[in-house]
């Protein structure tokens, strides 16, 4: 399932940024471990600026529902539309991490963000998220030109 | 869709990258220092084999921006072409030389804006006096201009169906279709294109079926520029498109401060998608013929730094530098410089009032230039408005930099007022090259 709780987009929705965290050791708590709970935590995390916590969100939905994403998306031959979209859940989830996983790469490891958002826009291309503002948006297409743009910031240096 | 709102609004901002005197405008007959030929421009080719824009016998593919300054820049980087709303600001006049001059001197063609009115601004296409007065000013202002050797197209009208909603009020298109037989009888030399707010299929249906005489349809469009050709595509488009404005991520589709503040792109990224933008739309070689970013100069808009490709001062930044690599795949002589790592802790938090805090922002020279850092603190800006209507620019913060090196250190004392405030870095090559980079953040007591 798409978490119900709204998911913002890194350049689609309003995010409000905290202080970084106060960053007490505290065990990581996955709750109920659906890939639903993961993703919404992992953009909790992202929005908090607790980037480990993040990408041990990601990690672990990775972990549990990777095969079914990909199950999932040799079912399908083009994006469902919007009324079946959540019948993709482990899709939608699973890409949804892959593109938080990479907004955290981009600071600290720009290859592997790229090859996080390639891995994405190519194995996963059909994920769709759930925009706030009352869409669908195709995280596998953002990831595509994020690639291009980590490509072109390469050659700055 | 940006940049959508009134003409006085477009004028203004434009007006303030050049310095223009009103003289009356002038054709090229009048001015004396150059034989009246017009160029000849036509579009060649079929939907199935592909277009081309022939501009006097040659190939010429769009490499263009919006804005009017610096346009030896602009050439030297390999822009080609800018685009004006109106053919007041195409007459202007700076030392008595008119924008299409200028640009002709330095190897530049000009879209000639032929500014249309807008419905959501009062103006009615069912008032017969009012719709004939703008036939007038129309037609008045093609004879004058249409033997400038640097027009390149015409541009009728922008975003005159309005930003939203469908578009496809059938007495706009009518209209438009009208003049656009006028403009092509008047002058045969240069194709029409008209310019919309992104595209839907009611408003290209609409276009097609009561303007068939536009030979281009212009697109705005920001987000997924590069998605145009196929969006018009599967709409029935089957006539060449030009991509007339595009860029950035406005501050309307950032992430936010929890106080609102629109967290700007660093510059190193706002490269990333000028570069990428151009590219992918420039991809598609069989319909589209170009396209113009937005936006050569500067202006205040959130920032005073979002969407310019220069400095207020006319240097060249690392986006100029990215359009350059996107049209001519090499660097421009002389390259802006560039942001490394950042170590900026006030950045995007609530600080406590005049605290202190030591910033990294460090920029690398590709070719090694020394580097000269400005610092400033400035208020958040409280003129917000809507479609690129210009706006204030805030006032600077005095006595908040402490401290500040050429290496991208500084210290920072944030203001004793509470409230919201920017970080701005403006670092120069003093060659011609600089970039500008900043970070919100909120004092509180």
């Amino acid at each position: 399932m798409i978490s119900p709780i709204p998911l913002p987009c890194l350049w689609l929705a309003t995010v409000a940024v905290f202080t970084a965290g106060v960053g007490l050791a505290e065990p990581l708590d996955f709750g109920d471990h659906t890939s639903a709970t993961l993703t919404g935590k992992a953009w909790k995390a992202l929005g908090e600026q607790r980037y480990d916590d993040a990408l041990a969100y990601t990690g672990k939905c990775r972990e549990l529902y990777m095969a079914e994403a990909l199950k999932q998306q040799a079912a399908l031959t083009d994006f469902v539309p919007a009324e079946k979209a959540h019948d993709s859940w482990a899709l939608n989830d699973v890409g949804t991490c892959l593109f938080i996983e990479g907004q955290v790469l981009e600071k600290h490891d720009k290859p592997k963000a790229a090859a996080t958002y390639r891995e994405l826009a190519t194995a996963l291309k059909f994920c769709q998220c759930w925009d706030p503002k009352g869409w669908f948006w195709r995280p596998a297409e953002v990831a595509a030109e994020k690639v291009k743009q980590l490509q072109f910031d390469a050659k700055l240096e | 869709m940006r940049n959508s709102n009134s003409k006085a609004g477009l004028t203004a901002f434009v007006l303030t990258l050049v310095v223009v005197s009103c003289a009356a405008p002038a054709s090229p007959d009048d001015s004396g220092s150059r034989p009246a030929r017009g160029s000849v421009v036509r579009i060649e080719g079929t939907t199935e084999t592909g277009y081309e824009l022939i501009r006097d016998g040659r190939p010429f593919v769009i490499h263009g921006v919006g804005g009017t300054a610096r346009l030896d820049v602009l050439a030297a980087c390999g822009g080609n072409t800018v685009r004006t709303w109106d053919a007041e600001t195409a007459l202007a006049t700076v030392d008595g030389r008119t924008l299409l001059e200028q640009a002709h001197d330095a190897g530049i063609t000009v879209t000639v804006g032929l500014w249309l009115e807008h419905e959501r601004h009062g103006f009615r296409y069912d008032d017969a006096a009012r719709v004939a007065a703008q036939r007038k000013r129309v037609e008045e202002a093609v004879r004058r201009i249409k033997d400038f050797p640097a027009l390149l197209t015409w541009g009728l009208g922008n975003e005159m169906e309005g930003p939203t909603g469908r578009g496809d009020r059938e007495a706009v298109w009518k209209e438009v279709e009208l003049l656009a037989r006028r403009i092509h009888a008047i002058d045969p030399n240069h194709p029409v294109m008209t310019v919309v707010a992104n595209v839907n299929p009611d408003k290209v249906r609409a276009i097609r079926e009561h303007a068939p005489s536009i030979d281009i349809l212009g697109v705005n469009a920001y987000a997924g520029a590069a998605g145009v050709g196929n969006a018009l595509r599967r709409m029935g488009w089957t006539k060449p498109y030009c991509v007339t404005e595009y860029g950035l991520p406005g501050p309307w589709e950032v992430d936010q401060t929890d106080w609102r503040a629109p967290i700007e792109p660093t510059s190193r990224r706002k490269a990333g998608f000028y570069n990428v933008a151009t590219t992918d739309i420039l991809a598609d070689t069989k319909q589209c013929l170009g396209a113009y970013a937005f936006l050569w100069g500067s202006k205040q808009e959130a920032t005073a730094s979002w969407f310019g490709m220069l400095l207020p001062s006319g240097e060249k930044t690392i986006a100029a530098d990215a359009m350059a690599e996107a049209w001519t795949g090499s660097w421009p002589n002389n390259r802006a410089p560039i942001l490394g790592d950042t170590r900026v802790p006030l950045a995007n938090r609530r600080v406590k009032t005049a605290t202190t805090f030591d910033v990294l922002a460090p920029y690398h020279d590709p070719e090694g230039d020394a580097l000269r850092y400005y610092w400033e603190v400035r208020r958040e800006s409280t003129d917000r408005r809507e479609g690129g209507d210009a706006e204030r620019v805030p006032e600077e913060v005095p006595k908040c930099i402490v401290r500040a090196d050429d290496s991208g250190n500084a210290t920072i004392r944030v203001p004793s007022a509470p409230g919201a405030y920017r970080l701005f870095v403006t670092v120069r090559d003093g060659k011609g090259s600089g970039c500008i980079d900043n970070w919100p953040f909120f004092v509180e007591l």
